[in-house]
């Protein structure tokens, strides 16, 4: 069979690119590494890492028809923030457990910031324009974003601009006061990256947050988005592998041909797509002597440390939340009890140190007794090493957080699964360990993701095209990188 | 963060002597010293007149000490020299030196240098700017070691028609069998000197390149063959004159490199500089080949032209005109000829002008604190304006 397409990785992004390809009459084949898709969706290691995704954005989930291979959208999903006396429930700009004027400085924000958050909305779906030279190119750029920015009003825009560079410790301070909420929503603004709530550049990643897709769970848990898009590459006649390790892209003449995967074997394509981290796509894969030292140096300078440990904790018992209910299947639960909290945990991350209070984000799959929890700040590459001692040290600080906001958890704890960001980059190939494959910051985004003159999907050698979460616009489970980047190979297939 | 408690070598204050300093110090009557890259330099040590024609009627050393060198070595140190340079290294030989360019992402030309293939696998590249940094770029992810050995070695030019002999009469023999790029390793009584047949004059010469410890009995070594040679020592303006003469360009002169440059768009690529010989876009990937292939299909948008001008002043930093009305470039380099008695320049001229004709420049000059302004006739010529069939005959003639 001659192929049209192969997609590196099946993760989330590259089945939707895969069956994109597909509905237009593509032969793709996706090769996955491990011997389940997924990526960090799926099931590898028995440890799920995306335990609590994003929905996949609308245009997505509608362009594959994913309610026909049997994908139900789930609703939005509650947040309890818990650190107080009783836990706060955070439902889009309602929040309850906070006094009456707490509440309604919330909602007023909640609804200035998702206003804001809109007039960066439209450029989720868009190829984000070309940086040519840092001219007119860049300056055209701007002010096409610019021009969303002014619709929002003269006073509303001059907050935005304001703020957009300052960080969450300072926004949510002056508007709604430090507590279990703040913490919550600064917990929402950091999560995945290497920033703390006092780091500048972290309101923005909260607007992105809210111009993004909220978390849901479906319907079967998190593991039913990658059947369904599975489903829906194998009713375009795509088709997927699993256990094919790429080892290598085959290029010739400054056009990619192909790839060769770990055993030897050669598979020939004209367009090859990695859902692999653009580090790895571009230094491992290609390899530098098909790019420009510019190229390699930006690649290599991608701030890609991540701080995220996933725990799984098998519980005897339920957890009990204080005054003694149980979360449901669509709460999250995040202990934060405050931005210092935060603050703390980044700083002992930054020096490369254990924190002593994590702060965590954890939902209970009743079904599986299993408590997944994400713990940040922890550094990828820890003083001293992951020994078994720092591993151990690492479990005990999380559950003792655990245990001071839920009274009593720490008995019922069973088996404890650990996935360090040290972990999840050799797991997964991620270089640092970034659920995002890159941190959100200002100078990693839109025009500027993965990297400056890299940012529309095209990799400087034809025919290969990054659509992972490397791309914008990025992580979290919206499956748009990968909707994008099939778009604009098809786009350049019909130019040809 | 601990504080620094051990002493530190303290770095010394403004310029720092080379290798020939004290024999330089005591030829420099003019005391005018320049600042190459932090070591003193002579501009003119005696008359610049005096020099000049030393370069092209007997024999001249000119200290190259303060060039930057690098040493590229290890089995990718082909693989890391051809990635850089656009010329096919492939194709140039161990003894053998090949004057290059190098760009970057855009296209645009980073420096210009020689590159001295030593071995199989080292190479050592002369430049005038620092390039440290962005060799450890281009080299990053190869097995090759990139060091900056500017320091390490000593460098003399000896150019001008009795070069050969001079060389030959201290003790070099084989010397006239070098061709033009070649490379070889002589004795100069114990000290061992790398001797190439590289300049920047347009003429027969040599560049000499030893241990510092070595340099000054190597210096005394020359002078004393070269006495009835007429062997002379010659600062960086005669050296200029001759420069322009031979067309070679230089960079922040001539063109602005694009590591340096601040302003949009003031970089410029190969085929603006006229460079395009340098160009191998047949070798597969090398940096910036990609947006060459693109340049290379379209016109450039200025060029860097030689051009001569009628009347003898010389239009130092002059404006170029169209038809006496339209400004259309600017000239960068500038001499009236003593050898050839013609007014010269490089200019960069706008396309389409750049191959209308009817060009003109203005020269100002000031007498006696009253400015005149001449419009002069401008046509572009061959960039090599002086090129002397002694630059290749091999073996040289004895002068």
């Amino acid at each position: 069979m001659s192929l049209d397409a192969i997609v590196i990785g099946a993760g989330h992004n590259g089945l939707v690119a895969a069956a994109r390809l597909g509905q237009a009459g593509r032969r793709v084949l996706v090769l996955e590494a491990e011997a389940a898709p997924g990526g960090l969706l799926g099931e590898a290691g028995g440890m799920r890492i995306a335990a609590m995704p994003t929905g996949l954005h609308p245009e997505v989930a509608r362009g594959l028809a994913l309610h026909r291979h049997g994908l139900r959208p789930g609703r939005p999903m509650a947040t309890l923030a818990l650190g107080g006396d009783a836990p706060l429930r955070i439902e889009g700009a309602a929040v309850t457990g906070v006094d009456a004027a707490t509440a309604a400085a919330f909602a007023d924000l909640h609804r200035r910031l998702a206003r804001q958050a809109s007039a960066l909305a439209p450029m989720m779906l868009k190829v984000p324009p070309r940086l040519r030279d840092g001219g007119w190119g860049e300056l055209m750029t701007l002010a096409r974003l610019g021009l969303g920015v002014r619709m929002l009003g003269r006073a509303e825009m001059r907050e935005l601009l304001r703020i957009l560079l300052s960080n969450v410790w300072d926004l949510l301070n002056d508007e709604i006061g430090d507590g279990a909420l703040a913490g919550a929503l600064a917990m929402e603004a950091t999560l995945g990256g290497a920033m703390g709530p006092r780091s500048p550049g972290t309101v923005l990643p909260l607007l992105y947050r809210l111009a993004g897709q909220p978390r849901v769970m479906p319907e079967g848990g998190a593991g039913a988005i990658v059947a369904a898009l599975v489903r829906a590459v194998e009713a375009a006649g795509g088709q997927v592998r699993t256990g094919a390790r790429v080892e290598a892209l085959l290029a010739g003449d400054d056009r990619v041909e192909g790839v060769r995967l770990a055993g030897g074997e050669e598979i020939r394509a004209p367009l090859v797509f990695s859902n692999a981290h653009p580090k790895a796509t571009l230094l491992d894969l290609l390899g530098v002597r098909h790019l420009d030292a510019e190229d390699v140096r930006r690649a290599r300078r991608m701030a890609t440390e991540g701080m995220v440990a996933r725990l799984d904790l098998a519980l005897a018992a339920p957890p009990r939340l204080p005054g003694g209910t149980l979360p449901g299947p669509g709460d999250r639960i995040i202990v934060a009890p405050a931005m210092g909290t935060l603050e703390a945990a980044f700083n002992a991350a930054k020096y490369k140190e254990n924190p002593d209070r994590p702060a965590l984000e954890c939902h209970w799959d009743a079904g599986a007794s299993r408590l997944a929890v994400s713990a940040q700040f922890v550094p990828c590459t820890l003083k001293g090493g992951w020994t078994a001692e720092a591993r151990d040290r690492l479990v005990a600080n999380v559950l003792s957080v655990l245990d001071a906001a839920m009274p009593g958890l720490a008995a019922e704890v069973g088996d404890v699964t650990l996935a360090t960001p040290a972990d999840i980059e050799a797991r997964f190939g991620l270089p640092g360990g970034h659920w995002h494959h890159g941190e959100f910051r200002v100078d990693q985004m839109l025009m500027l993701r993965p990297f400056a003159g890299a940012a529309q999907y095209r990799m400087p050698v034809a025919g290969l095209y990054l659509c992972g979460a490397g791309a914008h616009p990025g992580g979290d489970v919206t499956g748009l990188p990968g909707w994008n980047a099939a778009g604009v190979a098809l786009k350049d297939g019909r130019g040809r | 963060m601990n504080a620094v408690t051990e002493p530190r070598e303290a770095v010394p204050m403004g310029l720092v002597p080379g290798p020939f300093h004290d024999r330089l110090e005591a030829l420099n009557h003019q005391r005018a010293w320049m600042n190459w890259m932090g070591v003193a330099s002579p501009a003119v040590l005696d008359t610049v007149e005096f020099e000049y024609f030393a370069i092209r009627n007997q024999a001249t050393l000119f200290d190259v000490s303060p060039m930057m060198k690098y040493r590229i070595a290890g089995p990718d140190a082909e693989a890391v020299a051809n990635r850089l340079v656009t010329r096919d290294v492939t194709k140039l030989r161990p003894g053998r030196v090949a004057y290059a360019i190098w760009c970057d992402e855009a296209g645009n030309v980073v420096d210009d240098g020689t590159l001295f293939r030593l071995s199989a696998t080292e190479f050592r590249l002369c430049c005038q700017e620092p390039q440290l940094a962005w060799l450890d770029d281009v080299a990053w992810g190869f097995d090759v070691t990139v060091e900056d050995v500017s320091r390490d070695i000593a460098g003399l030019a000896l150019q001008g028609p009795t070069s050969c002999a001079v060389l030959r009469d201290a003790g070099l023999a084989g010397i006239e069998a070098m061709k033009p790029f070649d490379l070889r390793e002589f004795r100069v009584d114990t000290h061992a000197v790398t001797v190439s047949r590289t300049g920047f004059t347009g003429d027969l010469g040599y560049e000499l390149w030893m241990a510092p410890e070595d340099a000054l009995a190597v210096w005394d070594r020359l002078m004393e063959a070269g006495r009835l040679r007429g062997i002379r020592v010659i600062g960086y303006q005669a050296l200029d004159m001759a420069r322009i003469e031979a067309g070679f360009l230089l960079p922040r002169v001539d063109f602005v490199s694009s590591e340096t440059h601040l302003r949009p768009g003031r970089a410029r690529n190969p085929y603006e500089l006229g460079l395009d010989w340098l160009v191998a876009l047949d070798k597969p990937q090398f940096n910036g080949r990609r947006a060459l292939v693109r340049l290379a299909k379209g016109k450039p948008r200025r060029r860097l032209v030689a051009i001569e001008i009628d009347r003898d002043k010389p239009a130092h930093h002059a404006l170029v005109y169209h038809a006496k009305r339209r400004e259309v470039g600017f000239v960068t380099s500038a001499l009236w000829s003593p050898t050839l008695k013609r007014n010269i320049a490089h200019a960069w001229v706008e396309a389409p002008y750049d191959e209308a004709g009817d060009l003109w420049v203005e020269i100002y000059r000031q007498r006696e604190l009253v400015w005149q302004r001449r419009m002069a006739r401008a046509r572009i010529v061959e960039r090599a304006f002086f090129r002397h069939p002694r630059r290749t005959a091999t073996p040289p003639a004895d002068w």
